[in-house]
């Protein structure tokens, strides 16, 4: 039988070194084929190299141990590496999951290395469903939404967290971004804006405007069937047009 | 219709009933003096209470600022007598020239009990009103320090677990415990920058205020303890003129910006970032900038949590007067800087 042979993903130069030095210990024949610092490569390196066994880091920029995991499927073994991830851990426990916890102790090392060897021989196992489920888990919340607002501010391009907005409205061709500190344009149009903020937390009142609801003091009747919105630690009061004061009818 | 009803704003039942019983009480009191009956004085009274009433309402919901409301309603009331007065003859059918005339005394005395009465009634409202007034204001205060306070907890919780992180201290020990083996003078360095940045950032969570230069070290050596972690990935250099490093400087702000600038800048992008920490001071106010040359914000992705807390938190010290701001850094990455007045330089 020929020599299996692993790659190691870690985003940590030493840390990969570290595994490295202690496999060549615990586990001599084995090959490390290459090692890479996040899960992009996944395809390729499989192709290329054809390892037998993966050790991914869970944490890892752009693609992390558990979505390469998920592509590798069953083309490969694969030990997961962490420092920490509680429920992880508990799952890893759960499903028969081979892994690694940083800092190494050797002893553990030495065990998880024992059961690996008997397993190279047999087809990878099915882990699809609890990494799947992880991931769900442990992935920052994908947001479809809008976060920061880039405005110019002479030549600089201010940042602007969408949370700390108090309403949008258009000027003729620009768009007014309004904050408790300061007033800027962009050129995005409200129809793009409405499209892409969160809808939970932004409300089109008028035409031309749209609100943060989470800055809103009180909201009186005005006008012909209008309303006005008082803002909370501001002076501007916005006018809610005919279509939308349903929005604001009592429940 | 609107500017009506926002006038009288304020006439409710209670206020009705109020004046009506005040009218019933004063005429008990004094119809003895007079030889009407005690329906025909109500009649007078109760015109000169209701007109002085509505004046008053009025009086207290016009917007303008040159004379105090008080006055103003005082005023009202004093004409809403007079016109009371006069209102009640016409009722009662009598003419206005024989008002002034033969009925002037009676007329006179009604008046002046009306601007008498009135005056009673109306300090008591404006009285009860100010320390409504004064109790909500001051409720108010209380709920906005009660916020404040938390804020503060909450940003202190928030530091101790992110400091504290176990993540951030199991990987950072894997490192020493690597380098122990492969190369101790280096395992030795990275130690005492851990060592460093435990001593800078457990006392600040008891402490409110420390000094730039404190918070610099902090930052230093978390950002060593990062470079040796990343490898080539991160570079760093702090720009902070001596003499700055003993301005006053709230606390865990700068860490938090490191952070950031780590965490959301350099990180995510695979083989780049370098991180610059800058000071400057000038017309009394002290900026701190932490640069970025990293992957930048991405519009749909979060990370403006500890930036509303600090905003939050430089809000409650130092009012409106200082500002954090965040900019985009040429050719890529961000600009998150912190300008504080400089207590003093002000003056």
């Amino acid at each position: 039988m020929t020599a299996a042979k692993a790659v190691i993903a870690d985003d940590e130069p030493l840390l990969r070194a570290q595994l490295r030095t202690r496999l060549a210990r615990t586990w001599p024949e084995l090959a490390i084929v290459h090692e890479m610092a996040d899960g992009r490569d996944v395809e390729h390196v499989l192709e290329a190299f054809r390892p037998d066994l993966f050790f991914l880091d869970i944490h890892m920029p752009k693609v992390g141990g558990l979505e390469a995991a998920q592509a590798i499927g069953s083309r490969a073994h694969v030990v997961f590496v962490t420092a920490y991830d509680d429920y992880a851990v508990e799952a890893f426990e759960r499903g028969a999951v081979d892994y690694v916890l940083k800092p190494f102790n050797e002893e553990r090392l030495v065990k998880t290395v024992q059961r690996l060897r008997e397993r190279m021989g047999s087809r990878p196992a099915e882990l699809q469903s609890l990494v799947e489920s992880l991931a769900a888990r442990l992935a920052p919340s994908r947001d479809e939404h809008l976060r920061w607002i880039k405005a110019s501010v002479g030549s600089n391009v201010r940042l602007i967290p969408v949370e700390e907005v108090l309403f949008f409205q258009s000027d003729e061709k620009y768009t007014r971004v309004v904050t408790h500190e300061a007033e800027s344009l962009i050129r995005k149009p409200i129809r793009e804006l409405l499209d892409e903020l969160d809808p939970a937390k932004f409300w089109q009142v008028h035409r031309a405007t749209i609100v943060n609801v989470d800055h809103i003091a009180s909201v009186k009747r005005g006008l012909k069937d209008q309303a006005e919105i008082a803002l909370r630690g501001h002076d501007e009061t916005l006018v809610v047009s005919r279509a939308f004061t349903h929005l604001f009818k009592q429940m | 219709m609107i500017a009506q009803s926002h006038l009288l704003e304020g006439l409710t039942v209670r206020r009705v009933l109020y004046v009506t019983a005040i009218c019933a009480a004063a005429v008990g009191a004094v119809f003895w003096i007079f030889l009407n009956t005690y329906l025909d004085l109500l009649v007078t009274a109760l015109c000169v209470g209701y007109t002085s009433m509505v004046l008053f309402t009025i009086a207290g919901n016009v917007r303008q600022s040159r004379v105090p409301r008080e006055a103003m309603q005082m005023f009202a009331v004093i004409a809403g007598s007079i016109l009371g007065t006069v209102f009640a003859g016409l009722v009662k059918g009598r003419s206005i020239p024989a008002m002034f005339t033969e009925r002037l005394s009676g007329v006179a005395i009604s008046m002046g009990l009306g601007i008498g009465f009135g005056c009673v009634a109306v300090a008591a409202v404006i009285l009860r009103e100010k320390s409504a007034r004064d109790q909500a204001r001051i409720s108010r205060a209380e709920s906005a320090r009660h916020q404040l306070e938390k804020n503060v907890l909450e940003a202190r919780l928030q530091l101790m677990q992110a400091q504290v992180e176990p993540h951030f201290l199991f990987n950072t020990l894997a490192n020493v415990q690597h380098l122990v083996e492969t190369d101790p003078p280096a395992a030795s360095r990275m130690l005492e920058s851990v060592i460093q940045y435990l001593r800078a950032a457990l006392p600040q969570m008891r402490e409110g205020a420390t000094n730039l230069g404190r918070e610099i070290d902090m930052a230093q050596a978390f950002l060593e303890i990062h470079r040796v972690r990343m490898g080539s990935r991160m570079d760093f250099a702090i720009e902070v003129p001596e003499a700055l490093r003993a301005r006053p400087f709230p606390p865990m702000m700068l860490i938090s910006l490191v952070e950031n600038a780590v965490k959301h800048g350099v990180d995510p992008c695979c083989d780049c970032g370098s991180i610059t920490i800058r000071a400057d001071e000038g017309a009394g106010r002290l900026r701190v900038a932490v640069a970025d040359t990293g992957e930048g914000v991405v519009a749909k992705k979060g990370g403006g949590v500890g930036l509303s807390n600090i905003r939050e938190r430089l809000q409650a010290l130092y009012g409106g007067e200082a500002r954090l701001t965040l900019e985009e850094n040429a050719p890529h990455g961000v600009v998150a800087s912190i300008e504080v007045p400089v207590e003093g330089a002000a003056a």
